[in-house]
């Protein structure tokens, strides 16, 4: 059995995510801590978004409209549609706020976690593909636009209903608040400069979801 | 010719006594202390809950729970109840439409040295010296600083700065404005997470550890001495990577830097057991030795 290096086990590493172990790559991975681990996180972060899109709640319909929207513009799912008939993605307001009523609260961070995880899944797509940037920038605008209203419109009534019983503890989550508003907003710059760059998109992610955990925080205080 | 009237010996007699009234009604209205004891067993779960004041928690060697709460105003009131092996200490407010200065509290709590703290304190301090078992703190505005602490540590704030002198156990810490010093730290497991606050470390890079400090904007500054051995990835988009350790280029070819921003990878003193994650958007990550 011939040994093979971590650049060929690198080569392989699609092959064993989906199950396919060549006795080589096992043996490598028995000997390379950094490989074995490296597999290990991958395997671990398949598992964890397994579980988490089985425990959580659907995301909102717009963020599969959505992506929809973008794969049928990168040719990748293709719908008959009859002359005359054109279909748009479905935005209404008042299905949004019928939906955000119905929600207990604290399960608000949930079904935000829920969502995050589908624009994560669309902003971490094709990474090791050559991708047009336009087709990024659309496409990251397109799924994370719904989401960023939804949490504005969140913020805006949450913000206005907190309790004013001590002006300190309201002061820090304003001026909070405002940081993660900040910071979304030169992530999100960020990212239409370089949409390519995974880093950035993990920052815009992150931020998204720091938004959501504060909210859902000041929820609660509300309650 | 003078008219003094006398006064009579009646109103003299209440001339004392009406300061000795208002006294006593100020007194009523300024601080009062409660003192409380609960007899526990080994491994107590110690719950606080309070929206604003100073929190000290200490280790003692008794199989007890102290609770001194020193109770800002009459508005404010004590309630500590104990369930099994579960001592729960809530500030509640009493009357509504009070001034944030009448919602304070403050607690002295002396507890097992293995008693596993949850601690909810929007603002003031939180404070936690020699205490191993497991916790929990969330604050708002309030500073939190663990001494000698171990377990498993989850602190989130989302103002309040984080100290943690000689910790052990695994640290995880999350905030949004707040900094954090990590001095002295024997643990295994760090993530430490802020967006604009600065991150100091410098502690042990124990075999196998996880270091990962992350901030959007300000410092991160990783200290090291010259015999501690560690893999290390430090990247910042916008901002500057200064790095003082002597590193060696990296055994695997994934492992090659970002070709965004400025970006280091390597091993320090051989094959490093630890790994150390640095990033920061536009902050600055400055790696150092230590004095």
């Amino acid at each position: 059995m011939a040994a093979i290096d971590c650049k060929q086990f690198l080569n392989q590493l699609d092959a064993w995510m989906e199950g396919q172990r060549t006795a080589d790559a096992k043996a490598h991975a028995r000997n390379c801590n950094v490989c074995r681990s490296m597999a290990d996180d991958l395997g671990s972060i398949t598992a964890a978004a397994r579980s988490l899109a089985a425990e959580e709640l659907e995301p909102p319909a717009h963020v599969w409209t959505s992506l929809r929207a973008q794969l049928e513009r990168e040719g990748l799912i293709r719908e008959q549609v009859s002359v005359g008939q054109i279909t748009e993605p479905k935005t209404s307001a008042a299905g949004w706020r019928r939906w955000f009523g119905a929600i207990p609260r604290p399960a608000l961070a949930g079904a935000y976690l829920a969502a995050l995880v589908a624009v994560g899944v669309a902003l971490s797509g094709p990474i090791s593909k050559r991708v047009n940037d336009y087709r990024w920038i659309q496409g990251t605008q397109e799924s994370t636009s719904p989401l960023s209203a939804q949490l504005n419109s969140v913020e805006q009534t949450t913000m206005a209903s907190l309790p004013s019983s001590n002006p300190v503890v309201t002061a820090v989550l304003h001026k909070n608040m405002a940081i993660v508003d900040n910071y979304i907003t030169l992530c999100e710059k960020s990212v239409h400069d370089e949409p390519e760059n995974e880093v950035a998109r993990d920052y815009l992610y992150e931020a998204y979801q720091q938004k959501a955990d504060l909210l859902a925080q000041l929820n609660e205080r509300g309650d | 010719m003078s008219t003094h009237r006398a006064v009579p010996q009646i109103w003299k007699s209440a001339g004392l006594l009406v300061p000795g009234f208002l006294l006593f009604g100020v007194a009523s209205a300024s601080a009062q202390r409660i003192e409380k004891h609960f007899k526990v067993e080994a491994s107590p779960v110690v719950t606080i809950h309070n929206p604003n004041g100073a929190i000290t928690v200490k280790a003692w060697t008794k199989s007890e729970v102290l609770v001194i709460a020193t109770l800002g105003s009459g508005h404010v009131d004590l309630e500590a109840e104990q369930n099994g092996n579960r001592v729960d200490v809530m500030t509640r407010q009493i009357t509504d439409s009070v001034a944030p200065d009448d919602l304070r509290a403050d607690y002295q709590i002396n507890v097992p040295q293995d008693s596993e703290l949850q601690i909810h304190n929007d603002s003031g301090a939180v404070s936690v010296a020699n205490v191993l078992g497991n916790m929990d703190v969330e604050t708002i505005a309030a500073d939190v600083d663990l001494q000698d602490a171990a377990g498993y540590l989850t602190i989130a704030t989302v103002g309040g700065s984080f100290q943690c002198m000689r910790c052990a156990g695994h640290i995880e810490v999350n905030s949004i404005s707040g900094s954090f010093r990590l001095m002295d730290t024997r643990s295994k497991h760090v993530r430490a997470q802020t967006s604009t606050g600065n991150i100091l470390f410098s502690g042990e890079f124990l075999p196998n550890g996880e270091y990962r400090l992350k901030n959007y904007s300000g410092v991160i500054e990783l200290r090291f001495l010259p015999g501690d051995s560690f893999d290390v990835s430090a990247t910042s988009l916008k901002g500057k990577v200064n790095n003082q350790a002597k590193l060696t280029p990296p055994n695997h070819s994934y492992q090659s830097t970002s070709k965004y921003g400025q970006a280091l990878v390597g091993s320090f003193n051989t094959a490093g057991h630890a790994h150390v994650d640095l990033t920061s958007f536009d902050g600055t990550i400055n790696i150092v030795k230590r004095d």
